[in-house]
């Protein structure tokens, strides 16, 4: 990973909240907006001079004071952030938008209302009413939430252009980052891909928390070096697909790979299927209605209730099998996760059971403690996959 | 003759067994784990090898594969696979009809679906505490201030069950000595801990896949109070191995090595 250029900053950008290209962006009056789910379109909130930065707790410890705000039943992730918020880690947040996704997260968010955490002299907090279907009234529903709790306080309390012209140019961004990132994870497919999974988990990470006009140029840059990259083949025992809850922490799959399982495809919050699809006007639409539509079609979440999205989740993951050619899925879920820990019973049960895909199934913290029960699981997982692969 | 070597580095117990080229148990060894888990390794394998005049050290072994969680400090090892896999080939060898395994060791319980060839199929663990582990029974142990063995056998008589709810050890320990100072029956209270651990093994059976002919491995194997509680919860027959279920990682590990060599010759 030494031959890549920009890996070694890529990897210390990951080590606070508040990163060098943060502190740069801040530097220049840019606005640092907050968020911590698929639900808030990152798109929106890099309009004008504005930046996203999706909230990551890096190198956390145990959550105490955040768990005597909360309850030890709430997500590690949500706790981890409040943690790092009562610690004084998101002072340069102007604004954070949450999204009524889950209950833990909305605790969290809400406190940092509550405790006055942040100390930006305008900093607010808001909840987005998320839909639970993607039919046209929940688009429109969408659309107008996005109005109400995310552009129109931005314009009210920072001046913020929100007209449609700044609305295409951030959908353009949007769509040039996809690009790149799409590209890179392409490359996974490959029979020898010339970058490892934990390389590809940083690049993504990367892209999320840091300001997009200062991270676009090293990310395009990685992508001619790793075109022409000549490495020594990688080598692994099986390919899986990891699905399931957020993995911020990059050293999850170090230690699946290190287990000698290969990820060619994240299917987790955050990771890069989906995520990076370019977002295309239809006809008829503006720039709002096309955010909302493609938010809703391409989210994997699974709070959606309808049957269509409930069976297509399972569908999406014996896709991404197939199309990366993967030996089987890891399915896991963060500690307490309202959502992911009904989806990650019921789609592992669909998926060794109906799909006939092999699964491995695991409960994990935010960051990667103990990890030599995982690495038992995970050693485990992949010797059985290889064997399986041998005697076919 | 060629010899080949299994070393299961567990976290209580260390186990190795050596097998000759029909993957006949030639010397084995089980010995109280050390703190440092290469020492563990070393004493017990040289104490196995002692037991064949042919071999003077491990160097001589056609190949060696090391498990358990302290698999990779097995430093004369020329690979290492998981505890989990072992298990499912060890019992494999021992009887082909076996085709699942809770196996009980000293920090962790795990379901092992077996395939047809001896390989995983599916497996479930639990590793969030030392609840129902090797561990739990030691506290339970000290706290009836007697030996394991004699534990094991206390609730053969009891013609009660008195549940523990305590999920926790430490808290268990604490329920225990609660029921004990109320008078309770000493054989019904250990009636209820069985039956509190059986319950944890019947949720990593199913959610492995068991369904048919299960056994016990590790050490808790040799529990006889615990196994006619999983009977009991299962509703099925416990199979009885021949060979001692404390040896199945390292037997595993073993054949597992002797099949590697014979792929490499």
């Amino acid at each position: 990973m030494k031959d890549l250029k920009h890996f070694i900053t890529f990897e210390n950008l990951l080590q606070e909240a508040n990163n060098d290209l943060v502190m740069e962006a801040k530097e220049e009056g840019k606005l640092a907006l907050g968020y911590t789910c698929y639900y808030i379109p990152s798109v929106l909130l890099n309009l004008d001079n504005c930046f996203s930065v999706r909230l990551r707790a890096p190198r956390s410890s145990s959550p105490d004071i955040a768990t005597y705000y909360l309850t030890n039943r709430n997500c590690p992730f949500s706790r981890s952030l409040l943690e790092r918020a009562i610690e004084g880690g998101y002072h340069f947040l102007d604004a954070l938008f949450g999204s009524e996704t889950c209950a833990a997260m909305d605790r969290a968010q809400e406190h940092f209302h509550l405790l006055d955490l942040v100390k930006s002299p305008k900093f607010f907090v808001t909840h987005l009413d998320a839909p639970l279907k993607n039919d046209k009234t929940s688009v429109i529903h969408y659309r107008t939430q996005f109005e109400v709790k995310i552009l129109n306080p931005l314009r009210d309390v920072y001046g913020v252009d929100i007209s449609e012209e700044k609305l295409l140019e951030s959908i353009e961004k949007h769509n040039r980052l996809s690009r790149v990132i799409t590209a890179i994870g392409g490359l996974r497919k490959l029979e020898n891909p010339p970058l490892t999974s934990y390389e590809f988990h940083v690049i993504c990470l990367v892209a999320e928390v840091c300001p997009f006009d200062k991270i676009i140029g090293p990310l395009e840059e990685t992508l001619e070096e790793l075109k022409k990259r000549k490495t020594d083949p990688i080598s692994y025992r099986a390919r899986v697909v990891v699905a399931g809850s957020e993995i911020d922490d990059p050293d999850f799959t170090k230690l699946v790979e290190e287990c000698g399982l290969y990820v060619v495809a994240d299917r987790y919050c955050y990771g890069s299927l989906p995520g990076y699809e370019e977002i295309v006007l239809r006809e008829g639409e503006d720039a709002l209605d096309a955010i909302a539509r493609h938010y809703l079609d391409t989210s994997q979440c699974p709070r959606f209730m309808n049957e269509e999205k409930v069976i297509g989740r399972k569908q999406y993951i014996r896709k991404l099998v197939e199309e990366y050619d993967a030996d089987g899925v890891i399915f896991q879920a963060m500690k307490f996760c309202e959502f992911w820990g009904y989806e990650r019973a019921l789609g592992s049960y669909v998926l060794i059971n109906e799909m006939d895909i092999p699964c491995c199934t695991i409960e994990r913290e935010y960051t990667t403690s103990s990890t030599g029960q995982l690495r038992t699981r995970f050693q485990a997982f992949a010797e059985s996959l290889e064997y399986k692969k041998l005697n076919v | 003759m060629n010899y080949y070597g299994g070393c299961d580095v567990g976290s209580t117990y260390t186990k190795c067994v050596i097998i000759d080229e029909n993957g006949k148990i030639a010397a084995d060894t089980t010995m109280k784990s050390k703190m440092n888990a290469e020492v563990s390794a070393r004493l017990a394998m040289d104490e196995t090898i002692a037991k064949i005049p042919e071999l003077k050290g491990p160097e001589d072994l056609a190949y060696l594969i090391g498990t358990g969680y302290g698999r990779n400090k097995v430093p004369f090892a020329d690979e290492n696979i998981s505890e989990i896999s072992c298990h499912a080939m060890g019992v494999h060898v021992t009887n082909p009809n076996v085709k699942a395994i809770i196996d009980i060791g000293g920090q962790d319980v795990k379901g092992i679906a077996i395939d047809r060839d001896g390989t995983v199929k599916n497996f479930a663990m639990n590793d969030k505490c030392a609840a129902g582990t090797g561990r739990f029974y030691e506290a339970m142990a000290r706290a009836f201030e007697m030996s394991l063995d004699e534990f094991s056998r206390l609730s053969l008589k009891a013609k009660n069950v008195i549940p523990i709810t305590a999920q926790c050890t430490v808290f268990a320990e604490s329920e225990v000595i609660t029921l004990v100072g109320e008078g309770k029956k000493m054989d019904e209270i250990a009636a209820g801990i069985q039956m509190s651990v059986a319950k944890r093994c019947f949720v990593m059976a199913k959610k492995s896949g068991a369904t048919e002919s299960i056994t016990l491995t590790g050490g808790c194997a040799k529990n006889i109070g615990l196994k006619e509680a999983i009977e009991h919860v299962l509703k099925l027959k416990v199979v009885e191995l021949d060979t001692d279920p404390q040896l199945m990682g390292a037997l595993g590990a073993a054949e597992f090595a002797r099949q590697k060599a014979s792929a490499k010759n």
